[in-house]
Order: structure tokens, then sequence, then C-alpha cells
């Protein structure tokens, strides 16, 4: 299918750099994050292209693996991301800009953490006992 | 424009979010190894998908951890079971399909594996075990006319079912446009009396989500909306959920640029049609049909019927069946192609029924004799 510059290209981007300048001013200024989200907004692939292109690249790209993959890419500015969920059938579910000092979904969360750790307790005993039966 | 606070002090069943009995969603999916970042993507997913503002992901996903699962109790009336098919089809599991963690389906007639007395047995039990608290939804437009016999299960009409187990539902959900406006059965002349939900409970909230199928993932972000957050997203004045169906098929068609631009396409097959224009002179009712078919897409989002070369037939707006033909422009012609073929379809049916009338003269004359210019 011919995909084709409906809305331009220029107008449209340049509004979504100033809003992520603002939400990276508030960030910077009271430490509440932002997002954009790029999927409800009517932009071709020319202009989602572009988008990315001036964003540029950063030090962070990150694969998470958690009903289908996410990529998280640092952009070119510090605190600002570009998330993109894809789930296992491999359909873009969500296209976002995260403007955080790091996208909540990388932090381990309390409760897996307490999970996590009482697994880890039952996994070193389960070897001490293993040691003690060998002995 | 909503946010986090708008959400935070909303309840399922009073006091925190929640629904009633049983472990919270997050503890049962963390003991089949789906951890906290599967539910903040489903979370973020479902927030693109209702329109809502991306930071209240998270809100949504502490909420769906601390919620229990959700009582569901699905009639289906005078149906197809193509609503419930869509639902359920996939080619893979999506993340879209977690919401079915997230309920539970305690009556269904074509899933469930208890039959007769025992499934009667069922429906009691979870009413009575979650009176005021379950979500009722339907599939299928509701028969009226003659006490509603036209349609029955185990002996009892859809009318008088529909009308016990909605006294007791938290919230009823019109699944596909029979339920939601009586659709295909409700089409002149209507012979069982045909009406949706709404034209029978009024005492109830009722979300409507029509379409024939209605997309899947409207109905997940309806139920996974109300998990979270203990009420129904906003609705328009049809009662659909504003998120999916605020905008018609038209203004957000890819094709859009060439209606503005005058292209249209005049036929299935001329060069327009394969130039990708628009389909408004071949019918496609797009302009005035309200779905999130050009958004969402069906099939793992591959495609949706203008996408594939057919026009809208608008089928989730009230009485879709008997607003004229599909292919009749909505402008109030049909296009070239169309028009040549019904004009060839009926010189051939009047050529036909010429001939009769004549032979059946013939035959009444008593002029049986065989024509000697006809060839054997």
């Amino acid at each position: 299918m011919k995909s084709f510059n409906f809305f331009g290209d220029g107008g449209m981007v340049d509004a979504l750099l100033v809003e992520v300048a603002d939400l990276l001013k508030r960030l910077i200024e009271t430490g509440e994050e932002g997002a954009i989200d790029l999927l409800g907004l009517p932009l071709s692939p020319h202009c989602l292209a572009e988008l990315d292109q001036r964003l540029g690249a950063g030090e962070v790209d990150i694969r998470i693996d958690a009903f289908g993959l996410s990529q998280i890419r640092e952009t070119g500015f510090p605190g600002v991301w570009r998330t993109r969920h894809v789930d296992q059938a491999g359909r873009v579910i969500a296209s976002l800009i995260e403007v955080a000092t790091a996208p909540q979904i990388l932090r381990a969360d309390a409760e897996d953490m307490k999970r996590g750790r009482q697994k880890l307790l039952d996994a070193a005993g389960a070897e001490r006992n293993a040691g003690r039966s060998a002995a | 424009m909503q946010d986090a606070q708008d959400h935070g002090g909303e309840t399922a069943c009073g006091g925190e979010t929640q629904a009633c009995g049983g472990e919270t969603l997050g503890s049962m999916l963390a003991a089949r190894g789906v951890g906290r970042r599967s539910l903040l993507k489903f979370a973020i997913a479902m927030a693109s998908s209702l329109a809502l503002p991306p930071g209240i992901a998270p809100l949504m996903a502490a909420n769906l951890a601390k919620a229990k699962r959700r009582s569901v109790i699905w009639l289906s009336c005078q149906e197809c079971t193509g609503c419930l098919e869509t639902l359920l089809r996939s080619a893979s599991p999506t993340i879209d399909q977690l919401i079915f963690d997230f309920i539970s389906l305690d009556y269904q007639e074509t899933l469930m594996a208890a039959a007769g007395a025992a499934a009667e047995k069922t429906l009691r039990d979870a009413i009575a075990a979650n009176k005021g608290e379950y979500l009722l939804a339907i599939d299928g437009s509701i028969p009226t006319k003659d006490s509603g016999v036209y349609s029955l299960t185990g002996g009892r009409s859809n009318l008088a079912m529909l009308k016990d187990i909605a006294a007791d539902a938290k919230a009823i959900l019109a699944v596909g446009t029979c339920a939601a406006f009586g659709g295909i059965p409700k089409a002149f002349p209507n012979p069982t009396g045909a009406v949706g939900v709404e034209d029978l409970v009024h005492d109830k909230p009722i979300v409507n989500i029509p379409g024939c199928p209605p997309v899947p993932e409207v109905l997940s972000g309806v139920l996974a909306y109300f998990i979270s957050f203990g009420r129904l997203p906003d609705l328009d004045d049809r009662k659909r959920p504003l998120a999916y169906f605020g905008a018609t098929i038209h203004d957000q068609c890819y094709r859009r640029a060439f209606y503005d631009q005058g292209k249209f396409a005049k036929s299935f097959d001329d060069e327009g049609a394969r130039q990708g224009w628009c389909l408004f002179e071949l019918g496609c009712k797009g302009p005035t049909t309200h779905n999130a078919c050009a958004s969402l897409k069906w099939n793992n989002g591959t495609s949706f019927p203008i996408q594939s070369g057919h026009g809208c037939i608008g089928c989730s707006e009230p009485d879709f069946w008997d607003a004229g033909s599909f292919y009749s422009s909505l402008a109030g012609g049909s296009a070239t192609g169309w028009r040549n073929a019904g004009i060839a379809a009926a010189v051939g049916v009047a050529g036909g029924a010429a001939a009769a009338l004549v032979a059946r003269i013939k035959a009444r004359d008593g002029d049986s004799h065989p024509d000697p210019e006809d060839k054997p």
C-alpha cells in the first residue's frame, strides 16, 4: 500500500519537539515525568521517520521481553526516550516519547522484588541442603 | 483531558479499586510467571487504545494488580455467534487477551462445559455469589413479539432472562450491533419484534459495543477500564465508548486524502481502484459510520475492509441493513460499473418477464404450435 504525506511534516514534527522541550522543562524543575502517545496522533510513516531522525540516538538502547518485545532507546537528548511496545503477534501496541530520568517499565517492581528475594533464598537453601547431602 | 487524579478515587466495589472475592490479579499473574512489567505494558497499550494520557498507565497497572477477577455472565440471544467468534479467535495470543485472565466468565452457553440443569445451576450460583457486582454481557437482539417466544434457552425466553439477570448486574455490555441496536434480526420486516438491550433495560449502566462483528480490542479496552477504575468509560449519545466511536471511519481513513482531492474509484477494477483511491462512489459508508476499524484494524492489526479494497458497509450503525444497497453512494448514486451491471440485470429480468408473458398469452389463446422459425 502506498504511503503518502497526508498532514505535511515540518509543522507536526516541530510542534512535537516543542512539546517535548516543555515536558523536559517540567521534569527538570519539578521531577514530574511526561509522555506523548504517538499512536494517537495522525502521523504518516514519513513524519515518524523525520521525528526519529531529529530526536537522534543516545547512549542507551534496551530491549525488554515481556509479552512481546519492547524497545527503549534514549534519544540524543538526555531524559527523552523513544519507546516502542510490540505484542507477541508483532503488532505495535504503543509508541511513545517518554520524558523521565528512566522509563517506568525499566524499574523493578517492589512486589516482583519481594517474590524474587524469596526465590533467591529458596534457591540458596536448596544449594545448602544439596551440599550437606553430598557431604 | 483526563489525568490520574480523575481516576484515582474511583472504586469498583467500594473502597479501593477491587472486585469481589479471591486472590488479586497481581498475585495470580505472578504465580503464572507474568511480572508487573507485562501488566504495565498491557496498561500502556490499553491507555493508548482508550485515548487516555500515557501517564495514567502506571496507576491503571497498580489498580489492576490490586483488583480481583470480575464475574461476567454472558447471555447469547438472537445471534449468529459471530461476535463471540471474533472475540475469542486470534492468529496468536496477544497482550489484549490478558483481559481474559481478569474476568471470570461464569456463564456462556457456547463455551461452558456444563449443559442443561448443571448450566442453569451455574448461572444461579454466579448471580447469587456476585449479586450487584457482575457484568452482564449480551450478544444478539432480544425478540419481544408474542412474549419473546422466538428465542428460548432452557424453556425461558431471552426477554425474561434479560430482565431477571439485568436486575442484579453492575453494568451491561451490549456486544455487537444486534445487542446494541437490534441489528439484522431487527431489519425489515422484523418478524420477531427484535430490539436492542437499551430498549428494554432503563435502570442500569449500558455500554454499546456495536459492529457486525465488533472490534475485539474495544471489548478488551472497556473491560480493562472498568476493572481498573470501577466505572465505565465516557460514552457518546448512543452509549458507545467515545474513545473508539468518537470519530467516523472516514475521518481516520488513510484514503481520506484522495477524497479531499476528488480522486474516486468508479468500479472495483478500474485504475482508480488499483491506485487505492477513495471508495465513496462505490458505496463506502465510512463518512456516516462511527467505529475503530480504521485505527485498530482487524486480524492483529493487519487490515480493514477499505484497506482490502471494499467500502465500509456501516455495520456498527443502527439499522444499517435497511439503509439501502452497500453499493449505493451516500450521495445518492451508484458507480458506473455497478450501474451498468444493474442495468444489464434489469434488462435481463425484463426480457425474461416479457418472454414469460408472451408464452402465457400464447398458451391462453391456445397457440401451442411451435414457431417454424424456432431453431432446435
